[in-house]
């Protein structure tokens, strides 16, 4: 069958931000849904929010409480989310109480009411919460998994996407028959973890639709749900055929070391100790790009905005001139409470707000500890999905990251992430002739040229400068105690030409 | 005006509202029991009929309050109002023997305590809204527009 020649499926808007990418784009029109989860998982907040987005007058929605909380208290508290517009139950929404037929009838007589009102209203969307409360009472000639199977095929026949609330435990959703019928099956998780919520939400089938496997988190506010996708809504996007193109880092003796600088769209690790300027040269390579015309992206954790600006004029760079054209933003995040997943996502906000090609996370470490404790296991699979999500389309990423400073040994990072940057530049103290010196190396630079040598710097009021050429007087250097050499006392040798290492 | 003064106002207006129809439809039937049964009818759609009866109670327990006529009055399992066509035509007797006391008073409090009742739950943008499948157009818009919404 040739494409042309199938079916098309509408996609309806789920009203959830974050939810329509993981389904695939959209809920599959005249699908027959599952909404299972505990108590207070959010599930009646997620029917009301798809049935707010697509009911109008001409297309109802009909939403048809059974036994469960009061319609009246339902109201009074769904009413407080921004989405929840009462003028919509003027005529685009009925809210229908079907307890007392639950209570005085069976099943049969429930799916004869539904049929009923479904006849004279013709509605787009239909609500069923919670059905599961009909299950508990003894029934009559109808079992449940006939009224569901009898209510699937009317609601399909009349043109309705339906939804199906009811409160389930993870071990009932082995063998249970009753999601055999359904196209979609959404469940929702709520654990606590530490003092932490984390909630949770899963697809597990829907039908007809590429869906985003997976748990993504979710989080409940006064506009409603919120999901947040496991791919931060850029599966969609192409990724970015790699570049050539070399970022400048501000700091010219620097680019000569990575072979002309950062390669546009790789993510670039600084690793280093309190006080060698790994922020001071985040900040010049955010500043270098402005500067250039690349809008940016800063996300501190340690501290304001203010004071991240402050002390960039310190240095001679002008932060305040790009935020206030609208070509760089500072983001201050300190969530404690939030999930990793809506952290990220609030820096792809961003990051796509303004376009911006260069993106610095300052620090890795201050991102972890404003985390909550629940979400920490998770920090770093989901960095890396972001970090590919976001070089994918082209914006470099520069992270700095504290490492312990040990004199024995020389660890990359202490967060065992070096194997999703691209580029690692480590800066370190040295002892030297009484002093505390600070030397860099590049370790890592994927395909491409960089210097081998150790090249020692200071932190001026110009920021970070290297200073002359390769330490060649020294044995041990990244020990961090090292030995002057014999060749100390010989003339220094060339830099550059002889320090460029080939890798790819 | 308190929001109670208010309320009495709007079932004053649903009240006037379905004098006027219910003379052009069937004369002689009471406007209060008219109001309430609308109401009973399109709250208890979404509420059930337990939840409407038991608001109707409140209702009816609140009214009381002001006027004790409404004793004899009661809300039956079903949300049905019992009694209240009697004492609306003892009024209507005393109104003529002392030519000063307001027919229909206990009704415009029992309305206007029910949906006050409503207000206090939903709100008034929503309670408005709900009262607008029943009420189309002229017997709230005095209370719509006082709100910034047109009915």
């Amino acid at each position: 069958m040739s494409t042309q020649d199938r079916v098309t499926i509408n996609k309806l808007s789920t009203g959830v931000p974050g939810l329509d990418e993981i389904v695939g784009g959209g809920l599959p029109e005249f699908s027959f849904n599952i909404i299972a989860g505990a108590p207070g998982s959010g599930k009646t907040t997620l029917a009301h929010q798809f049935v707010f987005a697509n009911a109008s007058t001409e297309r109802p929605a009909l939403y048809f409480t059974v036994l469960g909380e009061s319609a009246i208290k339902m109201l009074r508290y769904q009413q407080q989310y921004t989405f929840f517009d009462p003028a919509k139950l003027a005529g685009a929404i009925r809210f229908i109480n079907l307890s007392q037929v639950v209570l005085e009838k069976d099943l049969g007589a429930v799916l004869e009411e539904i049929t009923k009102e479904v006849e004279k209203a013709n509605p787009a969307v239909v609500v069923v919460d919670s059905f599961r409360t009909m299950v508990r009472k003894p029934q009559g000639d109808m079992d449940l998994q006939s009224f569901i199977q009898q209510l699937s095929l009317f609601l399909a026949s009349w043109q309705a996407t339906t939804f199906l609330i009811g409160e389930y435990a993870e071990d009932e959703l082995r063998d249970n028959p009753i999601f055999t019928v359904a196209d979609g099956l959404f469940w929702l998780r709520q654990t606590t973890e530490r003092n932490s919520i984390v909630r949770k939400l899963q697809v597990i089938k829907l039908r007809g639709q590429d869906s985003v496997p997976g748990l993504h988190t979710f989080r409940i506010t006064d506009a409603g749900v919120q999901a947040f996708s496991r791919t931060f809504g850029l599966t969609a996007r192409k990724r970015n055929p790699p570049s050539d193109r070399r970022l400048s880092f501000g700091v010219p003796e620097l680019n000569k070391m990575l072979d002309g600088g950062v390669r546009e769209g790789d993510s670039v690790l600084v690793a280093g100790s309190s006080g060698t300027g790994k922020s001071v040269l985040a900040t010049q390579f955010i500043a270098e790009g402005t500067r250039q015309g690349e809008p940016g992206i800063v996300a501190v954790f340690e501290e304001r905005p203010e004071a991240y600006t402050e002390r960039a004029t310190s240095l001679g760079l002008d932060l305040e001139t790009p935020q206030k054209e609208g070509k760089l933003t500072i983001l201050y995040l300190r969530p404690l409470d939030l999930s990793v997943d809506e952290t990220m996502q609030s820096i792809l906000d961003a990051v796509q707000k303004i376009s911006a090609k260069r993106l610095v996370i300052d620090s890795l470490a201050g991102f972890e500890m404003a985390l909550s404790p629940g979400f920490r296991a998770d920090f770093r699979e989901s960095l890396y999905r972001m970090i590919f999500a976001l070089t994918g389309i082209g914006v470099t990423i520069l992270s700095t990251v504290e490492v312990d400073e040990s004199f024995t040994e020389f660890p990359f990072s202490t967060y065992s992430i070096s194997f999703l940057c691209d580029d690692i530049l480590r800066l370190r103290y040295v002892s030297i002739d009484g002093q505390l010196r600070k030397i860099m190396v590049v370790i890592k630079m994927r395909g491409g040229n960089h210097a081998k040598d150790i090249r020692e710097y200071e932190i001026t009021s110009k920021g970070v400068v290297i200073l002359g050429k390769r330490l060649t007087n020294y044995q041990s250097l990244i020990s961090g105690i090292p030995e002057h050499s014999n060749r100390s006392r010989q003339k220094e040798q060339p830099s550059q030409d002889t320090g460029i290492e080939h890798k790819t | 005006m308190t929001t109670l003064s208010r309320m009495r106002d709007l079932a004053q207006r649903l009240l006037d509202y379905e004098a006027f129809a219910g003379n052009a439809s069937e004369p002689g039937e009471s406007a209060t029991l008219r109001v309430y049964e609308k109401l009973r009818q399109g709250l208890g759609e979404f509420a059930g009929v337990a939840g409407f009866q038991s608001l109707a109670s409140r209702a009816l327990a609140l009214a009381r309050t002001e006027a004790p006529s409404l004793n004899a009055v009661r809300v039956s399992t079903d949300g049905a109002l019992q009694g209240l066509g009697e004492i609306e035509h003892q009024f209507d007797i005393d109104k003529v023997q002392a030519g000063e006391f307001p027919a229909g008073e206990g009704g415009i409090i029992l309305i206007a305590r029910l949906l006050g009742l409503l207000l206090i739950f939903l709100g008034e943008a929503l309670t408005l809204s709900l009262l607008q499948i029943t009420w189309p157009g002229a017997a709230l818009d005095e209370c719509s527009s006082e709100n910034g919404r047109k009915a």
